[in-house]
């Protein structure tokens, strides 16, 4: 089917039924995934899939509809159902599409891998076989796997409007995950390690993987909790994404219009060191969350939200822009279910020059963070408080596992209390960053 | 009260949520055709399960309806199981080349010979646990933004210091039919809303404070006559203002009192995720094994229940078509039970409990709670918060989040009050909850009278699968929790 000119013909049976701007955003995609367990199948999942989403501007009001049914009649229904539903709504003289100026493509390189395209199952299964081998061989405590897998989808993204936008894409990712339990016949202790990438060469190989889940699992045998204190806490790449993640999220030009984020007031002013530079770079070459152009028709760009630790931009919408008075930056992320809303593209915290072992060394006392639980950072206020998993630094060296304990903070006095950022940038999804160590930060405990 | 609003006198509009004619459910002649091609490749057990949701959102923020929405998708998930294994497709073309092209991927799970066989299904009746006699899909999207617009006025007029307030609307109504070659087929029509509120409150200093409530459940929408807008915004301004000026939770061990109700998501974590059958039947959770012992205080009884009327967490059947069942899971403290699927049931020779649930026809099915309570006690809240000499009273809490394994789980406290001297006092902000789900259980040292629901705000989310979920809890106390804070002593 042809895709792009069934968008163009949605937008204009929406223009022909009233709609001042119509766009429509198609998404087709293949999935498969397989998951083992003891050397054997556990399953095995294969899927297409298709839906699109039609958002119209009517006397200035919004209306949105969905459908994964194909089917003529039920297209057209659904176009006029969204000019209906923009009655609901009401009147906003910000509303509207990207302009023709506003919209276009960026050359990224190839987003489509023909080797993931072309994988076949059997790949899949020795690969997270191979993950499960490698993993129970170890250490004899990993008794079993929650879950072991490997996964590839390869997509298709059309969007028209009346605006102008007539574009599309195709990429592909594969990704191999393992989550060991370790067992020492008093506790059990698990941990997950994953690789998710777009081309298949640049995965991890599968024993690597089924290695590094294992050695998390097994190092957390016998954890327990320690005192309350304020010391100094290393986060591992994996836990200074996430911390990446939540000042991006305050950095949404959504939640600093309505100042519902704490760097709201912040902007040009300094944030954190010299060091500190936190990047969402859409066009990062062969990137997972590189596109040539965004939810809305947008060019990606790379946008420093914090350069040399100052804040100098928001992420933004075309929307939210228009209320802001400033221009998108490319960030409308979305799935064909749901309206454009403010995210990342490929985001990431640029590293130093300290190795990561030296950064652990210079600790006398301290915590060094592995995994984390809950979502305990507010970024209307800043607070952050985690629960915590990891390994206690006694003079610089690892010494015993902690567990049931959380890591307490304020999200701007943690990016100014970064006294050391790791040279090892690594990027498992989306979002990348080095090890990172905070100068000072509350454990709780006992 | 507000009186009425004036909308509701307005001639009916032709109403744009209403879609589409009555599903084209497919009829039982190619959902047997379809079984039979499953099982070609000699799968022990196949399953077809067809479904089609509508929904509709509607968002207000910044005083004015910003968006309406709806949305339509359908498609069908063909499941074959082979011994312990299991081969899943799915699509949402309903052609019958797409839906055949499923069913033989599936079977390919099984690597015996094919054998045309034949299967007859027939319809097995369910009882109902939710009727919502207008189906929420046909209600009038004036009238569900109507209920916002009412919410953000509320809001706004509780105190003067509410800046902001995002309002939604969402509902669902979702139709799902399952045949297996056990005979079984089971439908069910399943409506789910909820009305939200977030309110922003900006006190001295600037500074912000949130409060979030709201609620609906299998409802049908006269529910939002007594559970009204303007309750539910009041309640999300409230925690806002009132939380203005919290002092630092204090880091360490504490005593704690939960609120009655939403509280409830704590057991959710703590202890419920990790009796789900198939973290016991993969040895993963540390509730494996643990039958019949003593894994909490006496006072502790937890029940899941699947079919407490119109509660958001309720399924006449499950997603793979057994009915919805009331389980004891831990009774005075001792382990009594699992929630089982089909799958995990027949691997454990158990049956299913009707536990069985997935997100949507894109997933397969694993064991999930439904709606899950702690059991009320004899102690009055009064003389719980009474019996505390010093600790912290937690009114609300956001998410949640637990490793079943190690069973560590943690909550962020939205809403928290320092407790001296048996009575409450400053609001406290930052805390979070931290502890071991069995320890956390056995330090259960009263529970109180006063069971209550949660107002149906619960989504649960499982490997990438989010299902509603309702929790529930009288006012109880737990000794020596871990309480996350930033200031340390005093």
């Amino acid at each position: 089917m042809d895709y792009l000119a069934l968008a163009q013909k949605l937008v204009a049976r929406a223009k022909k039924k009233g709609a001042r701007q119509a766009e429509a955003f198609i998404e087709v995609g293949r999935d498969a995934a397989c998951r083992v367990r003891d050397g054997e199948i556990e399953d095995l999942t294969q899927a297409t899939s298709k839906g699109v989403g039609v958002r119209v501007i009517k006397k200035d009001r919004l209306g949105f509809a969905y459908t994964s049914d194909f089917e003529g009649q039920s297209l057209e229904h659904f176009v006029d159902r969204a000019l209906a539903l923009a009655e609901a709504a009401a009147p906003n003289p910000l509303n509207g599409l990207p302009s023709r100026k506003e919209v276009g493509a960026t050359d990224v390189g190839e987003l489509f891998d023909p080797q993931v395209a072309a994988l076949p199952s059997d790949w899949k299964i020795k690969a997270a076989l191979e993950a499960e081998k490698a993993g129970k061989a170890v250490d004899p405590r990993v008794r079993t796997f929650e879950s072991v897998g490997a996964g590839e989808n390869i997509s298709e993204v059309y969007l028209a409007s009346s605006e102008g936008v007539r574009a599309g894409f195709q990429g592909t990712y594969v990704y191999l995950y393992a989550v060991p339990v370790a067992s020492d016949g008093d506790q059990l202790q698990t941990a997950y390690w994953v690789d998710y990438k777009r081309f298949l060469d640049a995965l991890d190989a599968p024993e690597a993987i089924g290695r590094e889940a294992a050695r998390r699992a097994v190092r957390m045998l016998g954890a327990k909790k320690v005192k309350s204190q304020q010391v100094p806490v290393v986060f591992d790449p994996l836990v200074a994404a996430s911390f990446v993640s939540s000042i991006a999220a305050a950095a949404n030009g959504d939640a600093v219009y309505k100042k519902s984020s704490f760097l709201a007031p912040l902007l040009h002013q300094r944030v954190g060191g010299e060091d500190l530079t936190i990047v969402d770079d859409g066009l990062l070459p062969k990137g997972l969350g590189t596109s040539p152009f965004d939810g809305e028709g947008v060019p990606t760009r790379r946008t420093a939200i914090i350069e040399k630790g100052i804040l100098r931009s928001f992420l933004y919408d075309a929307f939210t822009a228009r209320k802001a008075k400033t221009h998108s930056t490319g960030n409308a992320s979305r799935g064909y279910r749901s309206l454009p809303a403010i995210g990342t593209n490929n985001l990431y915290l640029e590293p130093g020059t300290k190795k990561p072992e030296d950064i652990l060394r210079e600790v006398k006392s301290g915590f060094y963070v592995t995994a984390m639980l809950g979502h305990g950072a507010n970024i209307v206020t800043g607070e952050y408080s985690r629960g915590a998993n990891g390994l206690w630094i006694e003079n610089g060296e690892l010494a015993y596992p902690v567990q049931e304990v959380t890591v307490a903070g304020h999200l701007l006095k943690m990016m100014k209390g970064i006294d050391a950022i790791g040279s090892d940038l690594q990027f498992r999804g989306s979002t990348g960053a080095p090890t990172v160590r905070f100068s000072e930060l509350t454990v709780s405990g006992t | 009260m507000p009186t009425r609003s004036t909308r509701r006198t307005k001639p009916r509009e032709r109403s744009p949520a209403v879609v589409a004619p009555r599903p084209p459910l497919l009829s039982l002649e190619l959902i047997e055709r379809l079984l039979s091609a499953a099982m070609s490749k000699g799968g022990e057990l196949a399953e077809v399960y067809v479904e089609r949701a509508l929904v509709t959102a509607v968002l207000l923020e910044e005083r004015r309806i910003k968006s309406a929405q709806t949305g339509l998708s359908q498609g069908v998930g063909v499941r074959v199981v082979a011994g312990a294994k299991v081969g899943y497709a799915y699509s949402d073309d309903l052609d019958d080349e797409a839906l055949f092209r499923a069913a033989t991927t599936a079977a390919l799970i099984a690597h015996g010979g094919g054998s045309e066989q034949a299967f007859k299904v027939s319809r097995a009746p369910s009882p109902s646990h939710y009727r919502v006699p207008v189906p929420l899909s046909e209600i009038e999207v004036a009238k569900k933004a109507d209920l916002v617009l009412r919410a953000d006025k509320a809001a706004h007029a509780y105190d003067r210091r509410v800046k902001q307030v995002v309002a939604t609307w969402a509902d669902q109504t979702k139709h799902l039919w399952v045949a297996n070659t056990q005979g079984r087929f089971a439908e069910d029509t399943q409506d789910l809303c909820r009305l939200s509120v977030q309110a922003v409150a900006e006190g001295k200093h600037k500074e912000r404070r949130s409060g979030f409530f709201g609620g609906g459940g299998r409802v049908p929408f006269t529910h939002f006559e007594t559970f009204t807008p303007e309750l539910v915004a009041r309640e999300a301004a409230r925690q806002a203002v009132s939380t203005l000026g919290a002092v630092e939770a204090t880091a360490g061990q504490q005593t704690v009192v939960l609120a009655p109700g939403w509280s409830g998501i704590l057991l959710h974590e703590a202890v419920g995720h990790g009796l789900e059958a198939d973290f016991i039947r993969k040895g993963t959770s540390l509730f494996a094994g643990k039958l019949g012992q003593k894994v909490a205080s006496e006072k502790v009884t937890v029940i899941d229940d699947g079919t407490v009327a119109n509660a958001r967490g309720s399924v006449n059947v499950d997603d793979e078509g057994n009915p919805g069942e009331l389980k004891v899971l831990i009774e005075k403290g001792v382990l009594k039970g699992y929630m089982y699927d089909a799958l995990n049931a027949k691997l454990m020779g158990q049956r299913s409990t009707g536990s069985g649930r997935r997100e949507s026809f894109k997933h397969l099915p694993m064991p999930r709670m439904t709606n899950t309570y702690l059991a009320p006690g004899d102690d009055t809240p009064e003389d719980i918060i009474g019996s505390v000499k010093k600790g912290l009273y937690c009114a609300h809490f956001g998410g949640g989040q637990v490793d079943i394994t190690n069973g560590n789980f943690v909550f962020e406290v939205s809403e928290a009050y320092e407790i001296e001297d048996g009575k409450l006092g400053r609001p406290v902000k930052g805390a979070t909850l931290i502890g071991v789900g069995p320890e956390a259980l056995k330090n259960v040292s009263m529970v109180g009278c006063d069971p209550m629901p949660d107002p149906g705000l619960g989504t649960c989310g499982k490997d990438g699968q989010s299902v509603p979920v309702g929790v529930g809890l009288p006012t109880v106390r737990i000794d020596d929790m871990t309480v996350g804070g930033t200031r340390v002593g005093g």
